[in-house]
């Protein structure tokens, strides 16, 4: 890769983010599949 | 009221009650997905454009590259709690339960935008001050901010009946952007006082390509953040219905007890 | 509505007068922490003397949370929140009445506390002005966003850990503008305090009207 200054410093905030971000995601779309199983789909208005 | 609820397989799917097609049993829509497509593809271009295309500064060198998240991310936070002071002010005037969802998807999703906002800061920090950390105005109103969110999301987590709760969780939410101001402008006024420079402070003759990065920046977290608001909206909406639906089953089971024949007083009870 | 406030103001304060909590378990608590702070920095370094105005501060908030939980729990026993929402009582003088008693027994604390620091930190007084208005509003402040944010975790398990988290980040331009304030008058340049006073008077307003407009909503609520 092109050599970078504070390479390390840039790496860890965009990886960090990127991590937080699909973490976060993915902690959301599964609880959304979990609440979804248990609530009957005529309540649910979105598909 | 009767419970018009499907019912439930023993495998607990609930089975569509109107014979249409199965409906998905997840948060995702074609909007989500939409949405979906288009943050990654941004978020793609702003690997490209920030990490790749735009030159290092002159002063800042390759560090300014965490400027292209983290000045995005600290404006969706403000936007996630101004969405939280809206819709709690909303939620006490209509007193719908959509508004109460909204209130609560738009403090997580800042939350969680705080974090980035303060991580990416205290990273560009490091290489240009020498320290982590640094008092400057912008991250010490987001440290403030952060535990004003924590505190918000608090009060939610309560085991309280939900009536009240979303009483007093709508006066909270209510305060947050007026909070969030009054932080903001005592701090940058306290830090105005022993001049450093400030976070905030971007060389204002930005152009070129790392403009451009800066705006891809905010394309792609603004999508990110609209993906995360709607899913977080509906799995909260979702929580209300699945409360609900618990409520009244049990409001149910609690009826059928009741009338089952047993003794002369049955006569003597009406109906509910 | 004052004479609601007038009410419960006379009730709140009352109860102190016959318990006597702000006064023997509150006020020597503040000492405490005055004292606390002398271990912790070192009279002999002089940092006690630099920094006596946040000590103070800081102080004083954490004394405040414990006045504001004792007067947020005044209302949780016994049905005395059904009382007061049957009565005929305007919430806004409640909440008013409320937030004058908690006032006035910080005001006890902070003279005390005043005393304290002059007496253990060496402090020397200057600026009496400003340093009374300073006191003034910034308990105004103190007492009108403490006994709302009472009202919002009145009669939860978990308000002695909950209110803290909530009150302390709103309560932070507080901290910040009142030890501004003292240290300019103490620093002998009043001029740069007085805004500082200003901020906190407007943020006491601030609460005042939000408490008054809120309180009502909470009440009912639970």
């Amino acid at each position: 890769m092109i050599a970078m200054t504070h390479a390390g410093y840039v790496a860890a905030g965009w990886i960090g983010t990127a991590v937080l971000l699909g973490g976060y995601a993915w902690h959301v779309v599964r609880r959304g599949r979990k609440l979804s199983r248990q609530v009957p789909a005529s309540e649910r208005r979105w598909s | 009221m009767t419970a018009t609820t499907s019912p439930r397989t023993a495998a607990g799917t609930p089975q569509p009650a109107d014979g249409a097609g199965a409906v998905p049993a997840h948060t995702g829509s074609r909007t989500t997905r939409i949405l979906g497509v288009l943050a990654l593809a941004s978020s793609a271009l702003l690997v490209l454009y920030g990490l790749v295309i735009s030159p290092p500064d002159v002063e800042m060198a390759d560090s300014v590259r965490l400027m292209y998240v983290h000045v995005p991310s600290a404006t969706y936070l403000y936007v996630g709690c101004f969405f939280t002071t809206f819709a709690s002010a909303m939620w006490l005037w209509k007193r719908t339960p959509g508004w109460d969802a909204l209130a609560e998807a738009g403090a997580e999703v800042a939350l969680v935008f705080s974090f980035i906002t303060l991580g990416t800061g205290s990273l560009w920090g490091r290489p240009t001050w020498g320290t982590y950390w640094t008092w400057d105005a912008r991250l010490t109103s987001t440290a403030v901010l952060t535990v004003l969110l924590i505190g918000y999301l608090a009060l939610r987590r309560l085991d309280l009946d939900p009536g009240a709760r979303s009483a007093r969780v709508a006066v909270l939410g209510l305060l947050l952007v007026p909070n969030v101001i009054v932080v903001n402008r005592s701090v940058e006024w306290w830090r105005s006082l022993h001049q450093g420079s400030t976070l905030s402070r971007i060389d204002p003759t930005i152009e070129g390509d790392m403009l451009v990065a800066l705006m891809v920046g905010f394309l792609a977290l603004g999508l990110v953040f609209a993906w995360l608001m709607v899913h977080r909206f509906r799995v909260a909406w979702l929580e209300q219905q699945a409360d609900r639906f618990d409520l009244d089953e049990a409001l149910a089971l609690r009826r059928a007890e009741a009338t089952t024949p047993t003794t002369p007083t049955d006569t003597a009870k009406g109906t509910a | 509505m004052w004479r609601d406030a007038a009410l419960v103001a006379g009730r709140d304060l009352r109860v102190e007068a016959r318990s006597r909590v702000t006064l023997q378990q509150v006020g020597p608590f503040a000492l405490l922490v005055l004292i606390l702070f002398a271990f912790a920095l070192d009279p002999a370094r002089q940092t006690l003397e630099r920094a006596t105005p946040g000590l103070y501060w800081v102080t004083v908030l954490f004394s405040a949370l414990l006045a504001l939980a004792r007067s947020a729990a005044l209302d949780e026993t016994d049905g005395v929140r059904d009382a007061l929402r049957l009565s005929a009582l305007e919430p806004a003088g409640v909440f008013a009445g409320k937030a004058l008693a908690v006032a006035a027994e910080l005001l006890a604390l902070e003279v005390v506390l005043g005393i304290g620091v002059i007496i253990l930190y060496g402090a020397e007084p200057a600026g009496i002005g400003l340093l009374v208005v300073t006191c003034v509003s910034a308990t105004a402040a103190i007492a009108t966003t403490g006994t709302l944010y009472g009202a919002l975790v009145s009669g939860l398990r978990v308000r002695e850990t909950l209110l803290p988290l909530l009150l302390l980040p709103v309560l932070a331009p507080v901290l910040l503008g009142a030890t501004r304030a003292f240290e300019a008058a103490l620093g002998g340049a009043p001029a740069d305090g007085w805004p500082w006073c200003g901020l906190l008077a407007a943020f006491a307003v601030l609460y005042s009207v939000a408490g008054a407009a809120a309180y009502g909503t909470l009440l009912e609520g639970s």
